[in-house]
Parts: structure tokens; C-alpha cells; sequence
């Protein structure tokens, strides 16, 4: 094993590690805001949305993401909407998380227990108070762990989109391999990336945690 | 018009993609009998590491320590990169890896991990007085782990287990790079051929949605049948078919 | 031959256990007659509990000898002198012969009342199905709990729970009942049910040993009563001695939170959920301080 070698990958993984972030951020954010607005429909909206929740969820659940990353970057040309690979793989894997990020919610939501909602409820609260008052500041605390595994779950599937030529950093491995024929340095420099950013995303769950906790 | 062209187009691709997903199936069931062995294997072996004020043999604080490296790293880094690793590497020592092969043991190292974790979270699920009793009452290792962990375990990873069965197929569509015709790559080689990739992977998404669908109800009712109240009682009570001792 | 030595049912010799550094037990030297009602009592900590567990070897005892009724429990001699733990066998083979009730119930949440009174018997006895039930159905009567038979431990109350682990206990026919502390996770008004159960199995002859709080059952009970402290056995006495009319100062001060006083003072009974114990205590106290 040629130790310069890791040295001379370097600046291509951190790039590539950049990129795999930026998608694994954006996809983290939305998603949040995605999950988070359509379990607030599902509590505080009309009877007739909540088919679209489980249609929304159930669907985006039951697929593989690389079905969904397909659909984006090459399916969408069909009704006119051409995306790069960035965009694709973006728009992709906010939706994928987004389900996820909704059944987090969902579940922290409903295990608070009904007698607060029923006293709040008796206490003339209106739905929304009840929802931003009573159960959010409870349910967000619970759902931290679940939303830093479910992190992790989304940087992973980001090597996904390595398969459409985004430049992460699964893709980048692949082409210094397929340009230098050197296998055993960037795929264990692959591999120990991957590790070190899920680690570091635990660590960090595990610390939000401990600050949020009374 | 559009709507007999489709049915027409439809009929002459669908067939093969379910003979795609035909071939999903049995790499995802092959991948989770793999990792349940596997993952059951390593839970043994890993059973009392990491538990306080319990002294463990040099042997049993190895095995515990590989098994929770190789569950971090498993779990730590995509299936992808794996299978990439597992197929490539190889490669560079003049071994060639099959596809299909490489796709099982793959995806069924990396369910280990999972289901490792899985089963060990069943462990805690029955009480240690409950275990203390059936020692204090001289009960045999090999019935106090079948009458009674085995059915409190399984109640409580059952839910987990199907879960999992459900990662594993939706995770078997990755394999499709390294060219094994399962359901994805079929789809991709349709699309090639008649460039309706909308159509198509909608259609792959139905199947997919179909057959996750299908572990669910499945999985669920097998384990309303499993862990049945009486099951574990009725054994009991009025013995089994074979001798007990 | 003049078999002039009658063995004990339990025979504690020069005891010792450690947990680490800490000294659990120490010299502890006891003998339980056959039909014999002992109970320990002590503060927490005193090691009563560990005591009990060395008596089934759920705590392996580092010096001294526990046998039953003459079997060495948990250790071989070995050829050269010295001794080795017994197997698993060998030590199931003892255990067969004494059975615990637990403070926790520990009974198989999974399995009914039946079930769990029959376990023991088919799967560590190797009893008929047919013939096991007979005896679990017959235990379950005894202690009252015989139209539970078919519910499962979440559907009973505390005091049922513990009523059947009871029933558990004496199906196997044990020569000797370990009690750990079986009210003290009972809620007050199901204590009594449990204490009167204990109660008509030492009036069959049941060789008993019991760790107990409730200190007025214990001296309505016991013919015994063992008081530790710190891993040692303080004293030992009859009720009379220990409870009615204690002696020892540091049993006196041990058992004032238990002791009910009227406003001026004076001892009016003891602190019991079970107020039929109370009577003997008020006549006994009384005449005390």
C-alpha cells in the first residue's frame, strides 16, 4: 500500500466529501421542512389532505431511492424538465427524505399523551396552539435522535447519485480508479470517509441531545 | 389513442420486468437469510461485551470487539461502497468476482449488521428476573432459551425484522451496477431501448411498491400467527408432540 | 448404627462472600430445622438477601459450606482436598429440592397462570404434561388462585401475581421455600392476602426461610428470627426475643420506625398493613418502654 497516494487523493475526496455535504445538507433541510409541514397538515388540517400523507409517504417509502433519482434525472424530460445531475439528485432526495422526516414527526407527535392534547383541548386551545404550544416543544426534543440516524440514512444514499454522474464521493472514486487502475488507496479512503462522517453526524446527534435534554 | 398505445407498450415490457423482479427476490432473500444467520452468529458471540461488571475471557472480548467494529463499519458506510469494494478489489489481486454472488453476500454482510443490532435489542426484552427464576427452578439452558426468550424476542423484534426485510429489498436495486439483471437494471435496459423513461420507471416504482407492499402485509400477519398468546402457554400446558427432557 | 444427629433441612458453615472489595457476608454460621420458619431481618445492606441467595446458590458463596439437608451445595470436594464448583447439573440437581418466591414475582409474562406453575415441573422435572397439571392445578387451589388458572400475569393484580409465584414454588415440592422480600412490591391493601398464604404453609410444616420488613408478620410467624447488619449476624432469637421484647441496642434502634406510638408516647402496636398482627405486638410492646 503506497501511503503518498493518500496524500495525492486528497484534495479530490475533500472536494468530492464537499459535494456529497452540500447534497446530504440541502436534502437534510428540506426534508425537514417538507416532513415537518406535512405532519402539521396531517394534525392540523382538513380530513381530506390526509390521504395525500399517507399516499405521499407510503409511495416515496416503498420505492428504492435510485428508482426516484431515475425518475428525476432522466423521467422528468418526458413532460419537459431537464435537470442536471446536481439538481436531479437534490430534488430526488429532499422528497425521499421528506417522507422519512414526515413519519418522524408523526410518531413523536402521537406519543405525547392524549390527556395533555384532551386537557389543552378542554382548556379552549385551538388545534394550532395545541400544536405549536403543547405537543412541538416535546415532540421536536424527542425526534432528535431519530432525525440524526435517519441523517445518516440520507448521506449514505447519497453515493446513490453517483450513478448519475454527480461528482460525490463515490463518483469520484470510481473515476480515479477507472484513470489510475490504482483499486485498494481510494476505495479504503472511500470507505473511511463514509465512516468518519457518519461517526461525526452520531456524535453530534448524541450533543444536541444532551443540550436539549432539561 | 395514447391510451391502447400505452396498454400495448405496456404489455410488451412488463413481462420482463417482472421476471427483473423475480430475480430482486431472491437476491433479497438470500441477502436476509445471509444476515440473519450471520447477524445471529455475531450476536452470540458478542452476547455479554459491553455490559457492566461482567468479566469476560480474552476470546469473548475479541469477538466482541470485531463484531462491533465490523457492525460500525457496516453500518457506517453505504451499501454501495461495499459492493464496490467487494466486486473491485479483488480485481486487483487477479480474482474475479461474479456479479450475482458478489450482490447476495454483499447485501447479506451488510444486513448482518442490522439485524445483529436487531436481535440484541430483543435480548433486553425479557427481564433478568424472569431468567433468574426459570435458573433458581433448575430449568436447562436450551428450554429457558426456547419457552422462554425465544417467544418474548421474537414479539419484540418481529416489527424491526420486517422492517428490515424491506431495506433489503429496496436496497437490491444498487446491484444494478455491477450489471446483475434484477429489476432496476432491467428497467434501465428497456428504457434504452424505447426511451420512455417515465413510463418505465413508473412502472418499475409500481412493481417495487407491490412487492414492498406485499412483505409488509405478509410480514405483519405472520407475526399476528408467530406470537399468538396461547402459543407459548399451549406448549406448555399441553406438551409438545415430542418428548420435553 | 445410633443415627443420634439429626441433619439440618439448610446448614450454613462459616459463610463469606465478596462483591470486590466489599465484605457482603462474613462467619455467618446458621442451621433451619425441618418445618422450621426463619426470618432475616436487618437494614439494607446488611447482606439478609445475599444470605438467601447463597441458599440456592443464585450467589456463589466464596467460603464456608451451605448444604441441604447434607448435600454440599455448589461445590465438589475434589480427590486432592480441595473443591472445585459443581456443574450445572449438579447444582440444578440442589436447586431442585429448594424453591424461591421472588420480591418481583419473576413470573413469564408470556405464559399463563397454568403455565407458569407447570413449567418447572415439564421442563427442569421432565414430568408428564398430563400429570404436571394435576399438581400446578392443585397448587393454584391452594393458594386461591384457581379460577386464574388461564390469565395471564398483566391481567392479576400484585398480590395474585405473587400468590401464583407461590403456587410456582410449592408445585415442585421443594424442601425448603425461599421468600426474598415477597410483599415488598405489593401495594399495602394486597399485602395481607400474600402474608396470610405464607401463613397456612407454615402451619402444613413448610421448612421456610424468609427476608421480610413487615416485622410484626415475621414475629407472628417465624420460630425463628435472624437480625444482620453489615454482612454478620447480630443476634439470633425467638419473636420474644427479638421483636416483642428486643434486648439487643442495636435491635431496638433498628426497629423504632416500625414501632406506632400514641401521642404521649407510649408504643401502640407496629407499622403493618396487616392489623391482625398488631394485636400481640400492643400486648407486647406495652410492657416494654
Amino acid at each position: 500500500m503506497d501511503a503518498s497516494l493518500f496524500v495525492k487523493f486528497l484534495p479530490a475526496f475533500g472536494l468530492a466529501a464537499l459535494h456529497t455535504m452540500e447534497l446530504s445538507m440541502l436534502a437534510l433541510a428540506g426534508g425537514l421542512l417538507l416532513g415537518f409541514a406535512m405532519n402539521a397538515m396531517r394534525e392540523t388540517g382538513p380530513r381530506w389532505l390526509k390521504p395525500v400523507y399517507w399516499f405521499y409517504t407510503g409511495v416515496w417509502r416503498g420505492v428504492p431511492f435510485l428508482v426516484h433519482l431515475f425518475i428525476s434525472y432522466f423521467g422528468l424530460t418526458a413532460i419537459g424538465l431537464t435537470l442536471d445531475p446536481f439538481e436531479a439528485a437534490t430534488l430526488a432526495l429532499v422528497l425521499y427524505g421528506g417522507a422519512y422526516f414526515s413519519e418522524i414527526f408523526r410518531a413523536c407527535w402521537q406519543s405525547i399523551p392524549v390527556g395533555q392534547v384532551e386537557a389543552a383541548s378542554a382548556m379552549g386551545l385551538s388545534r394550532r396552539q395545541i400544536f405549536t404550544r403543547i405537543q412541538a416543544p416535546q415532540a421536536l426534543r424527542m425526534s432528535v435522535p431519530l432525525i440524526a440516524n435517519q441523517t445518516i440514512i440520507l448521506v449514505k444514499e447519497s453515493s446513490i447519485a453517483s450513478i448519475i454522474t454527480y461528482p460525490e464521493l463515490t463518483f469520484t472514486t470510481t473515476k480515479i480508479v477507472s484513470e489510475t487502475y490504482v483499486y485498494i488507496e481510494p476505495y479504503l479512503m472511500l470507505a473511511l470517509s463514509y465512516w468518519l462522517l457518519t461517526l461525526t453526524i452520531s456524535r453530534v446527534g448524541r450533543a444536541v441531545n444532551r443540550a436539549l435534554s432539561p | 389513442m395514447l391510451a391502447s398505445g400505452l396498454l400495448d407498450r405496456l404489455t410488451g415490457y412488463v413481462p420482463f420486468l417482472f421476471q427483473g423482479a423475480l430475480v430482486t427476490l431472491s437476491l433479497s432473500t438470500g441477502a436476509i437469510l445471509i444476515g440473519f444467520a450471520l447477524g445471529s452468529l455475531f450476536l452470540a458471540v458478542s452476547e455479554k461485551y459491553g455490559q457492566e461488571g461482567v468479566r469476560l475471557t480474552p476470546m469473548q472480548n475479541v469477538a466482541g470487539f470485531f463484531v462491533s467494529v465490523y457492525v460500525s463499519f457496516f453500518r457506517g458506510t453505504p451499501l454501495l461502497v461495499q459492493l464496490l469494494m467487494l466486486f473491485y478489489l479483488p480485481a486487483a489481486f487477479n480474482i474475479n468476482v461474479p456479479p450475482f454472488p458478489a450482490a447476495i453476500v454483499a447485501m447479506g454482510l451488510n444486513s448482518a449488521a442490522f439485524q445483529c443490532e436487531i436481535l440484541r435489542a430483543g435480548l433486553s426484552a425479557v427481564s433478568p428476573g424472569q431468567l433468574e427464576a426459570a435458573d433458581a427452578f433448575g430449568i436447562p439452558k436450551k428450554f429457558i432459551f426456547r419457552f422462554i426468550q425465544l417467544p418474548q424476542i421474537t414479539r419484540a423484534v418481529w416489527p424491526a425484522v420486517v422492517s428490515e426485510a424491506i431495506d433489503v429489498l429496496k436496497s437490491s436495486a444498487v446491484v444494478s451496477v455491477i450489471a446483475v439483471t434484477e429489476l432496476t437494471r432491467t428497467g434501465r435496459q428497456i428504457v434504452a431501448g424505447n426511451y420512455r423513461p417515465l413510463e418505465v420507471y413508473i412502472s418499475m416504482g409500481c412493481i417495487y411498491l407491490l412487492m414492498t407492499g406485499a412483505i409488509f402485509l405478509i410480514g405483519t400477519w405472520a407475526g399476528n400467527r408467530l406470537t399468538h398468546r396461547s402459543n407459548a402457554s399451549s406448549q406448555i400446558v399441553q406438551g409438545l408432540p415430542g418428548r420435553l427432557s | 448404627m445410633n443415627q443420634s444427629v439429626i441433619i439440618p433441612m439448610v446448614s450454613v458453615r462459616n459463610v463469606g462472600k465478596r462483591f470486590g472489595a466489599m465484605q457482603a457476608l462474613a462467619d455467618i454460621n446458621l442451621d433451619v430445622a425441618a418445618g422450621e420458619v426463619v426470618s432475616l431481618i436487618g437494614p439494607s445492606g446488611s447482606g439478609k438477601t445475599t444470605l438467601l441467595r447463597c441458599m440456592n446458590f443464585l450467589e456463589a458463596y466464596d467460603e464456608g459450606e451451605v448444604s441441604i439437608r447434607g448435600a454440599l451445595l455448589g461445590y465438589r470436594n475434589t480427590a486432592n482436598g480441595t473443591r472445585e464448583r459443581e456443574s450445572e447439573r449438579g447444582i440444578a440437581e440442589v436447586r431442585a429440592r429448594v424453591a424461591m418466591v421472588f420480591q418481583q414475582f419473576n413470573l413469564w409474562p408470556h405464559m399463563t397462570s397454568l403455565a407458569n406453575v407447570m413449567a418447572p415441573l415439564t421442563l427442569a422435572k421432565g414430568m408428564k404434561p398430563e400429570q404436571a397439571r394435576q399438581i400446578a392445578n392443585a397448587a393454584l387451589d391452594r393458594v386461591g388462585m384457581s379460577d386464574k388458572a388461564d390469565s395471564l400475569p398483566a391481567k392479576l393484580s400484585g398480590g395474585q401475581q405473587q400468590r401464583v409465584g407461590i403456587a410456582r414454588a410449592l408445585a415442585v415440592s421443594p424442601e425448603v421455600l425461599l421468600l426474598d422480600e415477597p410483599t415488598s412490591a405489593l401495594d399495602p391493601e394486597l399485602v395481607e392476602e400474600v402474608l396470610e398464604v405464607i401463613q397456612s404453609l407454615s402451619g402444613d410444616g413448610m421448612t421456610m426461610v424468609m427476608v421480610t420488613h413487615e416485622m410484626s408478620f415475621a414475629a407472628e410467624v417465624s420460630d425463628r428470627i435472624v437480625f444482620m447488619e453489615k454482612g454478620r449476624i447480630v443476634t439470633v432469637g425467638t419473636p420474644q426475643d427479638i421483636i416483642y421484647q428486643p434486648v439487643h441496642p442495636r435491635l431496638k434502634s433498628f426497629l423504632q420506625p416500625w414501632i406506632r406510638r400514641s401521642l404521649d408516647g407510649k408504643a401502640i402496636g407496629m407499622e403493618s398493613p396487616s392489623p391482625r398482627f398488631n394485636d400481640q405486638i400492643i400486648k407486647e410492646y406495652n410492657n416494654v418502654d
